[in-house]
C-alpha cells in the first residue's frame, strides 16, 4: 500500500467500467486505494460500482459503492452527504462520468445534445457545487475533471461530445481561479484514445463494423507511440493531480494522449 | 527511499542553486535521487552542483556532480559521454537552465538576445542531441525541458528575449516528442509560474533584506492562491513526469502556476 493519499477521503463518478475490463474511473479507484484514500465508487449502475469495490477489497483498500445519476441534482446532493455520513470529510472529488453521441450539428438532435450537456458538463457543476462548500469548510480539497482531446481536436464529427469536453475545462478554470484562495485545486485530464471498455462500447460499431480487435488495430495505428493508452494511464495522471505533489498546480489541463493531439495528420 | 525511479539514470543540467537555498533544479535533483535514480547533477558552477551532491549523500542517494555550459556542443556531448561512463545508461534528461531577461526588442541587444537563445533553448537542443541516441538505443527515454508560463502570457514587465526562449522550448520538445513517440521517448514540458527561488533572489542580490521582503511580499500578492510556488513544486511534477506512471504522457505542457496563467489581471 502507498500512502501518496494517506487519510483522504475521496468520490469516483463513473467508477464502474460499462463493459468487461478496466476503464479510467475504475482504474482510478483502484489506484487511489492503494495509495490510502477511502474511495466512494459512484456509479448509475451500481453492479459495476461493485465490481470495482471487490477488486479494491482483494487488495485490502477501503471502498463503499453509491448509486447516483450524476446528471440529477438529488443525487448529487445524496452522494456527498453520503460519503460525509460514511467518511466524515471529502477531499478529492474525480468526475470521470461522460457519454458519447457521434455526429455533426445536422445529425444531432436536440434531445441528444441537451442529454450529453447534462451527463458531461452539469453533471461537474452539480457535484461541484455540493462538494465544494464542504471542501471550503475544510480548508482543502482537490477536483480532478476528466474531459477529452475532443476538446481541442476533430477526429470524426462529434459536435456534442466535442463542445462538452471543451466546457469541461472552461469550468474546470473558472472553479480553480474562484477557489485558489481557499486551498481547493481543480484540474483537467484531457485523455486521447484509450483502450478501455467504454472506448469499447461507443466505437466499435462506428469506427469498425463492429470488431473489436479491428478497432483496437485502428486506434493503435492512429497513436503515435504505435500503442493507445490504457485506464491505468489516466488513473495516474489523476493520481498525481489530487496528491499534495500537485499543491501548486491548478486551472490547467494535463494531457494523456500519447502525443496525438500534436499531429495535423487526418485518418 | 521510494522506487518510483529504481534503477534509473537522470541527467539534471542546471542542478545547482545560484545562491543560498532550494532552486527548481536542486529540488529535482533530490526528488529524483530519493525515488532511486541515480543523478548526474550538472552546472557551470560545480561548487553549486557540490551542494547539492552533498544534500543527496546526506539522505543516502546516489550522485555524481558535473560542470558544463550547456550552451556549448562539446560540452553536452562530454556530459553525455561522461554519464554513459559513469552509469551505463541515460533515462531521464531534464533540462533546467536558464538565464532570465528583462526589456523589450529596443532594450535587448543583440548580444543579450543570441545569449538567451543559446542558454535557455539551444542547450536543450544540444543536450538532446547527444542523450537522444542512447535512449533509442535502450528503447527508452524520459525528457523534461523547463519552460515558463512567460512562453504564454505576458507580464506587466517585458522579458521578451526570456519569454520567446521559452516559447521555444515548447516547440522543441514538441517536435522530439513527436519524432521520438514510438521509439518509447518521451518529451514534455513543464511550465512554472512564479516560484520562490534563489534564482528570483539573485536578482535582488544587491537590494535590502526589506526590499527583497518586499519583492516577495508583491510575488504573492500576483498568485491566485495568495502564494508563489516552491521548488518542491516542481520536482514533483516532474518526478510524475519522469516516472513510468507518465508513460502515455507526451509532447505536452504541464503548468504548475497555481492559476496564474489562467486569469486576465497582470501581474
Amino acid at each position: 500500500m502507498g500512502e501518496r493519499l494517506k487519510g483522504k477521503v475521496a468520490i469516483v463518478t463513473g467508477a464502474g467500467s460499462v463493459l468487461a475490463g478496466i476503464g479510467n474511473g475504475k482504474a482510478t479507484a483502484v489506484v487511489f486505494a492503494r495509495e490510502g484514500a477511502k474511495v466512494m465508487a459512484v456509479d448509475y449502475n451500481l453492479e459495476a460500482a461493485e465490481e470495482t469495490r471487490r477488486l479494491i477489497d482483494e487488495e485490502g483498500g477501503e471502498c463503499i459503492t453509491f448509486k447516483a445519476d450524476v446528471s440529477r441534482a438529488g443525487d448529487c446532493q445524496s452522494m456527498v452527504e453520503t460519503c460525509l455520513q460514511k467518511f466524515g470529510r471529502i477531499d478529492i472529488l474525480h468526475n470521470n462520468v461522460g457519454i458519447v453521441q457521434w455526429g455533426g450539428v445536422v445529425e444531432t438532435d436536440e434531445e441528444t445534445w441537451d442529454r450529453v450537456m447534462a451527463v458531461n458538463v452539469k453533471s461537474i457543476f452539480l457535484t461541484g457545487k455540493y462538494a465544494v462548500p464542504h471542501m471550503e469548510k475544510q480548508g482543502s480539497g482537490a477536483i480532478v475533471n476528466i474531459a477529452s482531446v475532443a476538446a481541442i481536436r476533430t477526429t470524426l464529427p462529434n459536435c456534442a461530445y466535442s463542445a462538452s469536453k471543451a466546457a469541461v475545462i472552461a469550468l474546470t478554470r473558472d472553479m480553480a481561479l474562484q477557489y485558489a484562495p481557499k486551498g481547493i485545486r481543480v484540474n483537467a485530464i484531457l485523455p486521447g484514445l484509450m483502450k478501455t471498455p467504454q472506448a469499447e462500447y461507443y466505437n466499435k460499431d462506428a469506427w469498425a463494423g463492429g470488431d473489436t480487435a479491428e478497432l483496437w488495430r485502428r486506434r493503435d495505428a492512429m497513436s503515435p507511440t504505435g500503442k493507445q493508452g490504457e485506464g491505468w494511464d489516466t488513473a495516474y495522471a489523476a493520481l498525481y493531480l489530487a496528491s499534495d505533489e500537485a499543491k501548486y498546480v491548478t486551472g490547467t489541463t494535463l494531457i494523456v494522449d500519447g502525443g496525438f493531439s500534436n499531429t495535423t495528420k487526418s485518418w | 527511499m521510494g522506487e518510483r525511479l529504481k534503477g534509473k539514470v537522470a541527467i539534471i543540467a542546471g542542478a545547482g542553486a545560484i545562491g543560498p537555498g532550494m532552486g527548481n533544479g536542486k529540488a529535482t535533483a533530490i526528488v529524483f535521487a530519493r525515488e532511486g535514480a541515480k543523478v548526474m547533477a550538472v552546472d557551470c558552477n560545480p561548487e553549486a552542483a557540490e551542494e547539492t551532491r552533498r544534500l543527496i549523500d546526506q539522505e543516502g542517494g546516489e550522485c555524481t556532480i558535473f560542470k558544463a555550459d550547456v550552451s556549448r556542443d562539446s560540452d553536452c556531448r562530454h556530459m553525455v559521454e561522461n554519464c554513459i561512463r559513469t552509469f551505463g545508461r541515460i533515462d531521464i534528461l531534464h533540462n533546467n537552465v536558464a538565464l532570465g531577461a528583462h526589456g523589450g526588442p529596443v532594450e535587448t541587444s543583440e548580444a543579450d538576445w543570441d545569449r538567451v537563445m543559446n542558454v535557455n533553448l539551444k542547450s536543450m537542443f544540444l543536450a538532446c542531441k547527444y542523450a537522444l541516441p542512447h535512449m533509442e538505443k535502450q528503447g527508452s527515454g524520459a525528457i523534461i525541458n523547463i519552460s515558463s508560463i512567460a512562453a504564454k502570457k505576458t507580464s506587466a514587465y517585458p522579458t521578451l528575449a526570456y519569454a520567446v526562449s521559452k516559447a521555444g522550448v515548447i516547440a522543441l520538445t514538441r517536435e522530439i516528442a513527436m519524432q521520438y513517440a514510438a521509439r518509447g521517448i518521451r518529451a514534455n514540458t513543464i511550465l512554472p509560474g512564479q516560484m520562490k527561488t534563489p534564482r528570483v533572489a539573485y536578482y535582488y542580490k544587491d537590494a535590502l533584506d526589506e526590499e527583497v521582503e518586499e519583492m516577495w511580499r508583491r510575488r504573492d500578492a500576483m498568485c491566485p492562491t495568495g502564494k508563489q510556488g516552491e521548488p518542491w513544486d516542481i520536482a514533483y511534477a516532474a518526478l510524475f513526469l519522469a516516472s513510468d506512471e507518465a508513460k502515455y504522457i507526451t509532447g505536452t505542457t504541464l503548468i504548475v502556476d497555481g492559476g496564474l496563467s489562467s486569469t486576465t489581471k497582470s501581474w
